[in-house]
């Protein structure tokens, strides 16, 4: 049977294909600590991950260009391996897989997205590879027992539940009533937990609880009852378009709400989106410009932002900040494992202790920084139309007084 | 089933080749599992998209269910499956490898058996619908339970399942082995329950089903019965083809990883096509090429990979409508299809 042949070359021809694919084995090569790194630059979260490619390759830039890593007095400078993970999951694991065991890389940046993250985790951990991921907050990614994973940002579930104190204030104490809309993926799912601790705590009501479809465009139902039930305080997230959409359909609809308490309002550009129809949001975030913290590499936050704008023409949102700093978080360690022993580099990270310009730098025992309070900002507008993400909470960083509640949309 | 002289060198030849691949490619253990899952799902989508005529969306369902039954027995048998799932909940547990690979067995058989039962309940009303209309109903499948397992707590809703860290056996090299040879099994189980029922009256009525339904029906034989049974070979693989699929990511989200009808759904039915539908070797050598082409675009093109699959998937409609199976008859009609050719001019000879 001629078939056979055919069949017998094509393996062949695969097989050739196969194994002229170079494997190269990069790590550390000559001056330079290569760094892998998987990063959604198409699919849901392709806004977000190029945020954090942004973040990381400004911070090695930074780095590199002010005198790079000194490990056993030799000077190395940064390099990362990018692949596209298409906002997927089963991709990112088969692309950390492939980082690892083909590129040959012993140190890992983390994806954008809790979700990925936790795809990524368990192979990282296999392999004993140090991680230091900026952008995976959901809070079950740090009670597994990993050990190779580090993360700059504070969890999850600590996003929105100073909101729901906050309205609780507001009301003299008193339990308010919160309607929730989240995103159904890893990150929004915990950052509903936390806000449900925080209304049981409080004694607050939640008369809304609704779950929204990824790639969220539409949440007019859930809008529809808002206007119905009048709750206290609307909670939505939903990464960046689950806000875009948010604000669209709030400001179409008029729903009054005299709390709007938002997740990724800064990385959707907002302001700059919805101009004042985004006014008196109220967002969690990790990290803001006017914080007062500070390091060598890009001195504050205003500096970080002017040098961000210049460098790539818009505003750095959190997502970039924390990603410059989990580079820097790498430095440090580095140097002071003075090695590129990974077991030595982990043991380095664990017991990292530093200010950078993003907030200060501490690891807990399941890889979370805990040394980093979250803050809320609310879109304020002057009367030209000019918006600002203004720090209102906590009290110690806040820029300007929380406006609340929240003018009906006949006033406005 | 005869096995012809050369047939058997072919076997031998790509068994021994399989079984030696991960120790030549050490690097690519991954890949190379995933290429066994897609192989899988292109055959067994086969049976309905090439043999039957059913462009069926819907075979993702099972492949999804099994993923999430391995995943849930593998954890459920040894541990309270809402506390391992509970997002932010404060507990660790260990599965010890023995815990580890029994709880993958016992898992798989059930993520096996499960959809196949399930293929049979749906089938009797799905499988009544023709044409695009099957197509619609069975993309809403996948769609819908998505959509529905996002929402159940129990196996960790929008937050994702965790699949249960392969356990510490030593070598590092030991989870991609595993992982390797448990998918190159299912595919070998696979080629050879399809080559089986491609080789009885089973795939001529599945044929008859295609190029005319009513006639086949006329002709007394039983449509309905054949087109379920045919669904459930294809739930069975696809479940066991999930499973694997679960514990070699780690990680399930409900639509992104299990029900993920956006990507492996449409992968199985253009791996089919590219290779050839309709054939036993088509979606193999479809589903081999697609998946180092798109290897090789996800490398070399990175942030254009998606275009690049386009420009092939329009060059193979162009070029390949047939898909490359079909393709390489038409050019070498004496060299490929000589035998099948000579019995059927016989057969319709006799017939007249």
């Amino acid at each position: 049977m001629k078939i056979n042949k055919i069949i017998i070359s094509f393996i062949s021809a695969a097989v050739i294909l196969l194994s002229t694919s170079v494997v190269s084995f990069a790590k550390v090569v000559g001056d330079k600590i290569v760094l892998g790194a998987a990063i959604s630059l198409t699919g849901k979260y392709s806004s977000n991950g190029v945020h954090t490619q942004n973040g990381y390759n400004m911070a090695v830039d930074r780095i590199n260009s002010m005198g790079g890593v000194k490990v056993g007095g030799k000077t190395y400078k940064f390099d990362i391996i990018y692949y596209d993970d298409e906002s997927n999951p089963k991709r990112a694991a088969q692309l950390a897989e492939r980082l690892i065991s083909q590129d040959g890389v012993e140190f890992m940046l983390g994806p954008y997205s809790s979700g990925l993250t936790k795809a990524i985790a368990p192979v990282t951990e296999k392999y004993g590879v140090p991680m230091v991921e900026a952008n995976g907050a959901s809070r079950s990614l740090f009670t597994k027992g990993y050990k190779y994973l580090f993360a700059v940002l504070a969890p999850a579930n600590l996003y929105l539940d100073v909101a729901i104190d906050l309205a609780v204030e507001k009301n003299n104490g008193k339990g308010v009533t919160v309607a929730m809309a989240f995103e159904q993926d890893a990150f929004s799912q915990d950052v509903r937990l936390g806000v449900l601790d925080a209304i049981k705590r409080t004694g607050s009501k939640k008369v809304i609880d609704d779950k929204l479809p990824k790639e969220l465009n539409d949440m007019a139902a859930t809008l529809v009852k808002v206007k119905q039930m009048k709750p206290d305080v609307l909670v939505v997230s939903g990464h960046t378009k689950g806000a875009l959409t948010a604000i669209r359909q709030i400001s179409e609809m008029k729903v009054d709400v005299p709390m709007l308490a938002m997740t990724h309002c800064d990385a959707a550009k907002l302001s700059k989106q919805h101009g004042k129809n985004s006014q008196y949001a109220l967002c969690a975030s990790q990290w803001h410009k006017t914080l007062t913290y500070k390091d060598d590499f890009f001195k504050d936050g205003m500096t970080y932002d002017a040098d961000f704008t210049k460098e790539f023409g818009y505003a750095p949102p959190y997502q970039a900040a924390e990603s410059s700093a989990a580079l820097l978080v790498f430095k440090d360690a580095f140097e002071r494992a003075n090695s590129f022993d990974q077991k030595k580099v982990r043991d380095a990270l664990a017991a990292t202790n530093m200010q950078t310009f993003y907030g200060n730098i501490k690891f807990a025992e399941g890889g979370q920084n805990v040394d980093k309070p979250m803050v809320l900002f609310q879109v304020m507008c002057d009367d030209g139309g000019k918006c600002e993400n203004k720090v209102v909470a906590p009290t110690k960083w806040a820029s300007a007084k929380l406006i609340h509640p929240i003018p009906s949309w006949s006033q406005r | 089933m005869s096995i012809s002289k050369n047939n058997l060198i072919l076997y031998i030849g790509i068994l021994t080749f399989g079984i030696a691949a991960p120790f030549i490619f050490p690097a690519f253990k991954v890949q190379l599992s995933i290429l066994c899952v897609l192989i899988v799902l292109a055959t067994t989508w086969n049976i309905q998209g090439g043999e039957m005529g059913y462009n069926s969306f819907g075979n993702i369902l099972f492949y999804g269910l099994g993923m999430y039954l391995c995943a849930s027995v593998q954890v459920g048998m040894f541990f309270p499956l809402a506390e391992w799932t509970e997002s932010g909940g404060e507990k660790t547990f260990v599965h010890t490898p023995a815990q580890f690979f029994q709880g993958m067995a016992f898992g798989l058989i059930v993520a096996a058996v499960v959809p196949t039962i399930v293929a049979g309940l749906i089938g009797y009303s799905i499988l009544g619908l023709r044409g695009h209309y099957f197509a619609i109903c069975t993309l809403g499948l996948g769609v819908a339970a998505g959509e529905i397992s996002g929402g159940i707590e129990i196996i960790g809703a929008g937050q994702g399942f965790t699949t249960p860290p392969f356990p510490d056996v030593g070598s590092l090299d030991s989870r991609g082995e595993f992982f390797y040879f448990l998918s190159f099994f299912v595919l070998v189980l696979t080629f050879i329950a399809v080559r089986g029922i491609y080789s009885t009256r089973f795939k001529l009525i599945l044929n008859a089903i295609r190029d005319n339904e009513d006639k086949a029906e006329a002709m007394g034989i039983e449509t309905m019965k054949y087109k379920i049974v045919g669904w459930m070979i294809s739930a069975f693989f696809c479940g066991l083809a999930g499973g694997i699929m679960g514990g070699l990511v780690g990680y399930i989200d409900s639509t992104d990883v299990a029900f993920d009808g956006r990507e492996m759904g449409v992968f199985m039915v253009l791996m089919a096509i590219l290779g050839g539908k309709g054939t036993l070797w088509g979606p193999i050598i479809g589903a081999t090429v697609f998946h180092i082409f798109k290897e090789g675009f996800w490398t070399f093109f990175l942030g254009w990979q998606y275009v690049a699959l386009g420009v092939l998937i329009v060059v193979i409609v162009i070029y390949f409508p047939e898909g490359i199976m079909g393709w390489l008859r038409e050019k070498y009609p004496e060299r490929f299809g000589e035998v099948v050719d000579e019995k059927d001019r016989k057969a319709q000879v006799e017939l007249k």
